[in-house]
């Protein structure tokens, strides 16, 4: 982790009272993930305490504090994307990518992760690669898709 | 030049509208317009082209556009006058009114047609008057609590405080909705209209649009939009700056109850609190806080512009107005339909959803999001309105129709449905919390085929703790799509 761009995105956040997750949120979006090990600085420079930073952290899902793969998958696994046999599409992307949901490929190229809902739900299944949402997913199509990204 | 309007909405672009708008950027002839979408999303990519008088109703369509179909409609071969598409002439539209027609970020399309007319009859009455309309509509929170929203605002503007807040619930997080999502995108405006209405008639100078980070087109569309409206001399609240701002969550279901959005939105873990105090009297940062949900706030200026009495004369006794549901799962033509609250749910299923896909079976239908009940065939004649819903212990929600087809094992719905809750619960009251775990182990142990005798009645048992004792909604309602499942699919159960 840049401790350059850490304490820059902290100088940015010297508020009283101090937003935690408005803080991490932003070191993530800065660096990628939020290391459980930079707690102690950030809470130093919030002014709290380092459980309330660990405990921000730790309850939000979207708060990664490791570096995902180059792609982020994600497969909505909402209702209208169950009814639409959503599930099929889980089993084949994590058949291609031989990983289970939580984790990264070892080239580092995907990380699989579940979604509860992108709101695309009458256009299901859904699959949000990155910040793109993909509708009307059939399974057969998930090999050539994840192909297409490097 | 032949103009050409397509949808920017999220599910139109994932449906095929970004891969036609590429296609054809440098297409000889054609002017490409963005708009919101009409939420006939069975029918996107939906190409849309002027009519003979101009007029938005009179435009021509064609629906599930490919690329390679350009020369004909710019030839005017094969469209179909947007008045015949049963599924929207047959819909009665007031929030949605100019979806597909309107350029999200066009402040000009916007008052072009009848946007800010409810704030500018709102800010010349008093905050009393403004309540006083609200309370004839008789609109009640459209994102699942159904309050009635008048009594909240009194009481907000009745409290004495040096700061008060308007917020929005963007946290749309009921699986099977995404209307909140379609009126950020798609006409923005209309939300910060109705908090300005909000704001003046409680004396509030600030607010946040708290927006699920599963939206990222529509957080941007927002913050372009708050630019514009601030820009354009909008964003006042009686001389002063009315400060808007976006605030973006990090994944957590539970943000949808209002106080956790709350503790989120001051920067700490999204745990439910115990209320009272109500957050109209003690809410962000414990100041008098109006939290509703973003149709709530985009349903508000049609009702200043046109009266509360118009908002009351549609709908039934309890349920006034119209509400948006959301149809889809397993039905031919998923999509967004806005009419009166009172047609039952099988109509709604037959005449807009058009029945069941393309060899399916129905089994069940879910209304109201993950915390919903099932419905089997049976029990299609239930009106559409709060009243009828919570007589049969069900709830309209964010008004997510779910329909199931018959490949549907409902144990593993179930499963499902609990893992959720045991995932999403924030942990700070013990029915829930222990509650979900313990249903879900239930569950896992029947599908393994190693469930004790009187396993089932543990689950009813543990379910009415739930129901009785948590905190909030999430472990209040977490039982219900269980045991309507159990009570409907019983045999699947009992193996």
């Amino acid at each position: 982790m840049s401790r350059q761009s850490l304490a820059a995105v902290l100088a940015r956040h010297r508020t009283k009272p101090p937003n935690i997750l408005q803080a991490l949120l932003e070191i993530q979006g800065a660096l990628g993930a939020v290391s459980v090990r930079a707690v102690p600085e950030i809470a130093k420079a919030l002014d709290v305490t380092e459980a309330d930073v660990a405990g921000v952290l730790s309850y939000y899902p979207e708060l990664r504090p490791a570096q995902p793969g180059r792609h982020l998958i994600r497969v909505c696994l909402g209702e209208s994307c169950m009814a639409n046999h959503g599930a099929k599409v889980l089993a084949r992307v994590r058949a291609h990518l031989k990983i289970e949901v939580g984790e990264t490929t070892r080239d580092g190229r995907f990380t699989l992760a579940p979604i509860y809902c992108v709101g695309n739900c009458a256009v299901g299944p859904s699959l949000m690669v990155d910040g793109d949402v993909i509708g009307r997913v059939n399974p057969d199509q998930v090999p050539a898709l994840l192909d297409s990204y490097t | 030049m032949t103009r050409l309007y397509l949808s920017n909405d999220t599910s139109a672009r994932a449906a095929g509208a970004e891969r036609l708008a590429q296609a054809w950027a440098h297409a000889p002839g054609v002017e490409l317009v963005r708009t919101s979408s009409r939420g006939a999303f069975f029918l996107e990519p939906l190409v849309e082209r002027d009519g003979p008088d101009g007029r938005p109703d009179s435009r021509i369509v064609w629906p599930n556009v490919k690329a390679e179909d350009l020369p004909n409609i710019l030839a005017g071969i094969g469209g179909t006058p947007i008045g015949r598409i049963a599924f929207l002439a047959e819909q009665q539209r007031v929030t949605f009114a100019n979806f597909g027609i309107t350029g999200p970020l066009s402040l000009d399309d916007y008052r072009a047609h009848g946007g800010w007319q409810g704030l500018e009859r709102a800010r010349s009455l008093s905050p009393e008057a403004v309540i006083d309309e609200l309370k004839t509509s008789k609109l009640r929170g459209r994102g699942g609590a159904a309050f009635p929203v008048w009594t909240k605002w009194q009481v907000a503007k009745d409290a004495a405080a040096d700061q008060k807040y308007v917020v929005a619930n963007a946290d749309e997080g009921d699986a099977g909705t995404y209307c909140d999502r379609m009126i950020m995108e798609g006409e923005p405006f209309r939300l910060i209209e109705g908090m300005l209405i909000c704001a003046k008639a409680i004396g509030a100078t600030r607010g946040f649009i708290y927006c699920r980070q599963e939206y990222p087109a529509a957080a941007r569309t927002l913050r372009e939009a708050i630019a514009a409206a601030e820009q354009a001399g909008w964003l006042t609240h009686e001389r002063e700056r009315f400060h808007l701002e976006v605030f973006v969550g990090a994944g957590s279901y539970v943000c949808g109850e209002e106080t956790a959005l709350l503790e989120s939105l001051e920067g700490r873990r999204g745990v439910v609190r115990a209320k009272p105090p109500y957050p109209a009297l003690s809410g962000l940062y414990g100041k008098p806080t109006i939290v509703s949900n973003v149709l709530t706030f985009a349903t508000v200026p049609s009702i200043l512009a046109r009266g509360g009495r118009w908002h009351a004369s549609l709908g039934t006794e309890g349920s006034r107005g119209t509400m948006a549901l959301q149809v889809g799962g397993r039905v031919k033509q998923p999509g967004l339909v806005e009419i009166p609250f009172g047609a039952t749910l099988a109509e709604v299923i037959e005449r807009f959803g058009g029945g069941m896909a393309s060899g399916a079976r129905f089994k069940a239908v879910q209304v109201g999001g993950p915390l919903g009940s099932l419905f089997p065939a049976s029990r299609l004649d239930i009106p559409i309105c709060y009243d009828a819903f919570s007589q049969a212990g069900a709830i309209l929600g964010h008004g997510g129709i779910v329909v199931y087809d018959d490949e549907t094992d409902m144990v593993e719905l179930a499963r499902h449905f609990m893992a959720f809750t045991a995932d999403e619960s924030c942990g700070k009251c013990t029915p829930c919390r222990i509650g979900s775990v313990r249903s879900r182990e239930i569950l896992e142990q029947l599908q393994s085929g190693h469930s004790r005798p009187g396993d089932l009645d543990l689950l009813a048992d543990l379910s009415e703790t739930m129901k009785a004792a948590s905190l909030c909604a999430l472990g209040q309602r977490a039982p219900y799509p269980v045991l309507t499942a159990i009570e409907h699919f019983g045999s699947e159960f009992r193996k």
